[in-house]
């Protein structure tokens, strides 16, 4: 049986199609993007950057057809991907918006470059939904960082940085919390907990104030990012103010603004975020006791 | 017997007497003599019958030394001398010459303040001599010469006396040039041996007579006398009127420093500590009521007591039942028993005192190099180091597997009273590999396995360790190591180290391992001085064995995170290199450039070791790899009837023949062969020259392997790792 008569009209025969799927909740996806979905021949979830709840997946397999798991590695050497993508229509899965994530973007580079067709179906992502939730300033927010694992051994100190940066500049920060404790891309994922969170900062915390002298200082940027970390580290980690965000997008959504000395007693949910808030506004202080 | 006795006691009470205490070894190259100087020196003091000495070898008292006649550990002894009437305690260590132990005689130069080097009269200065001088001076050890096997030049060579006096000259010339080379600036000029000043004695061990001037005019024995006692064979007369321990035993106390003069320019030289405190005062001045400090030199394993482990005290005293630290180790552990050393023959007493060398049980944690201390955060000595490159490999394991644990526990303390020998275990198969200087040291410690510890075990036959190098280099073409994620990038730039900087990584003069960027200025520093560009080498990141890492980017927003992935995947090339999985030596590797994800995320271990190894690996492969293979130098003394016989099997083993200098009827082959080429060759020499060949070698380090082997061995190497047998070629790593 070929695909033609099943597909939506402006779909091709062939090709790739990155599917945003939104924070977790079917109902939350758009109808393009389940209409694509349902077009494809060939489903792939990449679950490597973020994870749906079981429930909400399964309720998706049965609207759309047979969903297969991937992880990294099959996203990062697309070959097998591409050559499926030749002969069929592939839908690559990806939770929230796919041109978030660099990853991606370079995926979609290569595939053009490889000569297929790629369509991109946008999906709500998770920065815009805790920027608009928690209340704080849209352009009030600066770079986004990905708070990691201690892998095996391993600190990095980047995420911290970022939020220093940001902060120096009264930016605040969305830190996406990590999945994978191997950073291997290929194990077992764990949604790192709020407790995780901070065993974390407190590594990256004590590895910044060692590395803080052979951080580069070549350019006005690079400077301002050393003052930034010495700013940061003369305060006080466990008083920093922060809003635990968890499952945003989902039935189980919850929001508490508290600080890193008191985020290791919160649960969480089953996936996290953080937002390290610089400066508030008055409305903005407002729009947060909501959360307190 | 009755003697022996009285002397030990003298020995106890003389031990507190700090100016009457001198601490020496014996060193030479192999077979010069010193263990049949040694027993020479025991007897002659009363610790044994003095018929024994010179056959007994006392300090061979190991059953492997007596079969093999030479020496495998370094054996402590002390004795009482009289000089003008006062006693003086002299504690002697006897030392190994084969190359397989020199370990041995770098940790026994940190417990004394002199030694006496050997040169046999024949031969003079051999390589063996040279490195042990060298040893010495590094620790500040003060030396004087004596020249043994004096009978044979005249009985056997039968020199005239105005050739004999010729060959003196020669080798104390010699031995002079390699003081002024290697002695410290204060002592190049202070420590030059002289006949004038009775700092050079000669004599003959085996027969037991010495001189030197000082003595000849005391006791009125003129040079034509002893040319004619020893013509006439009546050497016996002769060692009545200048029996060598009298003579050498009055040179260790006119000549050599005690401990209260050395330990001021000794201590700093190894030890980093304060010191002008409490404690490096002390030590300064040999204080025996002040705070412990104590050096292990040598651990020794005893068939009755276990552990035995011999080391200095240079602080305080160390007394039976106290607690002492082993720096480093979190308790403190009793002290069961202290003693003295005599012969094989443990005294033990209630305690030893600064200034002293003494023997302990009781302390597991300790071992060679280790510091004794009563405050646990005690600054340690410096490590004592001895630069060994292990050649040889063989694999071990029980025949039995109900011996495991008793053999994994044999391996545990094998490697810590030897500090040359690498032990990797693999828990599960029970299989260990056990690499070593050479054959003998591994048969020597596979014998102590099977007859010391009582274990039966299966061997594999030897196979020599290879090394990994670079011919070439490539500088201005970065060899490009991608991340699996292909996001992250680091560029290499590779070249070989001048043989200068490799010697001094080899000496540790450079230290080892990451390199704090606090310490990084310092470190650049040293290397600008070997005549590298001091502001690169400024940003040096590590050193791993005769290999170093240097960031040479500039800023790279991100790369300080991941400063220690890059220095755990360069260790690992550093270990297992690209052509077999051998270590990799003398390379100077740049990081030149790098592009990071913005992410840390994206730019963990997973992502930086392997784009860091291939990048690596892959410049090396740019820069021309080579494989390189151990050799060594061979000194094959044959009749030379059998000489022909003797050259045969050193060329048909790939050697080549550098010299064949001969002394009457008999002449030296100086061969230098691979290493590989060596196993048995004991047993082939023996029997192509029915036995009268006499040989030994020195290790010469790692040369190129001849390009036409290097395919066959590296299958080889390859298979026996379960490796496919062709390395994989440079386009591999840019994948
Ligand atoms: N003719 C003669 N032979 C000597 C003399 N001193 C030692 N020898 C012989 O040389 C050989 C080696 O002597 P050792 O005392 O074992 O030599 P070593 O320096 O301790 O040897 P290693 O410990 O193996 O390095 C023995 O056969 C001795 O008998 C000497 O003065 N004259
Ligand atoms: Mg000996």
């Amino acid at each position: 049986m070929t695909a033609e008569h099943t597909k939506a009209p402006l779909l091709p025969n062939t090709g790739l199609m990155l599917i945003g799927m939104g924070p977790g909740r079917l109902s939350g996806m758009s109808v393009e993007a389940l209409q694509a979905a349902k077009a494809a021949d060939v489903r792939r979830y990449e679950a490597y950057t973020a994870l749906w709840p079981q429930a909400q997946l399964d309720a998706l397999e049965a609207e759309v057809g047979a969903i297969e798991k991937v992880m990294r590695p099959e996203v990062e050497l697309p070959e097998a991907l591409f050559e499926l993508a030749r002969t069929s229509l592939v839908a690559l899965l990806v939770v929230g918006d796919p041109l978030q994530a660099t990853t991606h973007v370079d995926l979609q580079l290569q595939a053009t470059e490889a000569g297929l067709e790629c369509l991109v179906f946008h999906g709500v992502s998770i920065t815009t939904l805790v920027t608009g939730a928690i209340g704080l300033s849209n352009y009030k927010f600066g770079r986004q960082t990905t708070l990691t694992y201690p892998y095996g051994g391993w600190v990095a100190t980047s995420p911290l940085e970022v939020i220093a940066a940001n902060m120096h500049q009264n930016l605040h920060t969305l830190a996406l919390l990590d999945l994978d404790p191997t950073g291997e891309g290929i194990g077992h994922q764990i949604p790192m907990r709020p407790q995780d969170a901070v065993a974390s900062l407190r590594l990256m915390w004590d590895k910044l104030a060692d590395a803080i002298e052979e951080m580069p200082q070549e350019t006005a940027l690079q400077s301002m990012r050393v003052e930034a970390c010495e700013a940061l580290l003369s305060g006080d980690l466990d008083s920093m103010d922060v809003v635990l965000c968890s499952d945003m997008g989902t039935d189980d959504e919850s929001l508490v603004a508290t600080t890193v000395a008191q985020l290791e007693g919160q649960l969480g949910g089953r996936l996290n975020s953080l937002v390290f808030q610089s400066k508030t506004s008055e409305v903005e202080e407002k729009a947060l006791l909501r959360w307190r | 017997m009755g003697r022996k006795e009285d002397n030990i006691k003298k020995a106890t009470e003389v031990m507190h007497i700090l100016p009457q205490i001198r601490n020496l070894c014996i060193a030479a190259h192999i077979d010069h003599g010193k263990t049949t100087l040694s027993d020479n020196l025991i007897a002659g003091a009363g610790m044994m019958s003095s018929d024994l000495a010179g056959s007994a070898r006392v300090l061979d008292f190991d059953e492997q030394e007596s079969a093999r006649g030479i020496t495998i550990n370094a054996a402590s002894a002390s004795m009482v001398h009289a000089v003008e009437g006062t006693d003086y305690l002299i504690n002697l260590i006897d030392t190994p010459g084969h190359v397989d132990f020199g370990g041995d005689v770098t940790r026994a130069m940190r417990a004394v303040d002199g030694c006496f080097i050997l040169a046999c009269a024949v031969e003079g200065p051999m390589p063996q001599t040279e490195t042990v001088v060298r040893q010495a001076l590094k620790e500040k050890v003060k030396p004087v010469l004596f020249i043994n096997k004096v009978d044979r030049l005249i009985n056997e060579l039968q020199v005239t006396p105005e050739d004999m006096m010729a060959r003196f000259t020669e080798t104390i010339k010699k031995v002079n040039k390699l003081i002024k080379q290697f002695a410290p600036e204060e002592f190049k000029k202070a420590w030059q041996v002289s006949v004038a000043d009775g700092t050079v004695a000669f004599g003959s061990a085996y027969h037991n007579w010495g001189i030197t001037v000082p003595y000849m005019a005391k006791s009125n024995i003129s040079f034509k006398q002893i040319f004619e006692y020893c013509n006439n064979e009546d050497q016996k007369t002769l060692a009545e009127k200048a029996p060598v321990h009298e003579v050498l035993l009055d040179m260790a106390v006119t000549k050599l420093p005690g401990p209260v003069e050395a330990q001021p320019y000794r201590v700093p030289n190894i030890w980093t500590g304060d010191l002008e405190s409490e404690i490096g005062k002390s030590m300064l001045s040999c204080d025996p009521e002040a705070e412990l400090a104590m050096m292990i030199t040598k651990i020794w394993m005893d068939p009755h007591a276990g552990e035995v482990a011999v080391g200095r005290i240079y602080s305080g005293a160390i007394a039976m039942g106290e607690s002492v630290y082993a720096i480093g180790a979190a308790k403190p552990e009793r002290v069961q028993q202290v003693s003295m050393m005599v012969g094989g023959d443990r005294i033990p007493v209630p305690k030893v005192v600064a200034g002293n060398i003494a023997a302990l049980t009781g302390i597991r944690s300790a071992a060679a190099g280790v510091t004794l201390s009563h405050d646990k955060d005690f600054t340690p000595f410096e490590a004592i180091r001895h630069y060994s490159d292990p050649v040889v490999t063989v694999a071990v394991e029980p025949k039995s597997m109900k011996d495991l644990p008793k053999f994994i526990d044999a391996l545990r303390s094998l490697a810590k009273a030897d500090a040359s020998l690498q032990v990797t275990t693999n828990a599960e198969t029970g299989e260990a590999l056990l690499a070593g200087m050479g054959e003998l040291h591994l048969e020597i410690t596979v014998y102590r396995i099977e007859e010391e510890q009582n274990i039966k075990v299966k061997v594999s036959p030897p196979i020599v360790v290879y090394r990994e190098g670079i011919e070439g280099n490539n500088r201005g073409s970065a060899f490009e190591g991608k991340s699996p994620n292909r996001h992250n990038r680091f560029f290499f730039e590779i070249e070989p180290l001048s043989e200068e900087v490799v010697a001094a990584l080899r000496n540790g003069d450079l230290g080892d391992g990451p390199v704090r960027s606090s310490d990084a200025k310092e470190t650049g520093n040293k290397f600008g001085e070997l005549g590298m560009n001091k502001d690169l080498m400024r940003k040096i990141y590590a050193i791993k064995g005769t290999n170093v890492l240097v960031n040479d980017t500039k800023g790279i927003q991100g790369l300080h995170e991941t400063r220690e992935l890059i220095i755990e995947a360069f260790n690992a090339v550093c270990v297992k290199g690209p052509i077999a999985d051998e270590p990799v030596q003398g390379m100077f590797i740049r990081l030149v450039d790098a592009k990071l994800h913005e992410d840390a995320i994206h730019r963990g271990p997973a992502q930086t070791i392997p784009a860091v190894r291939n990048g690596i690996k892959g410049a090396m492969l740019r820069a021309r790899t080579v494989l390189l293979e151990p050799m060594q130098k061979a000194f094959v003394s044959v009749p030379n009837n059998w000489l022909g016989q003797v050259t045969r099997e050193v060329t048909n083993r790939r050697g080549i023949i550098e010299d064949m200098p001969s002394e009457g009827e008999v002449t030296t082959v100086v061969g230098v062969l691979p290493i590989a080429e060596t196993f048995g060759f004991s047993n082939d020499i023996r029997a192509a020259s029915q036995g009268r060949a006499v040989w030994n070698t020195e290790n010469l380090g790692f040369q190129q392997l001849p390009p036409q082997l290097f395919d066959k061995v590296v299958a080889e190497i390859r298979t026996r790792k379960g490796l496919k047998p062709e390395p994989y070629p440079e386009s591999y790593y840019s994948e």
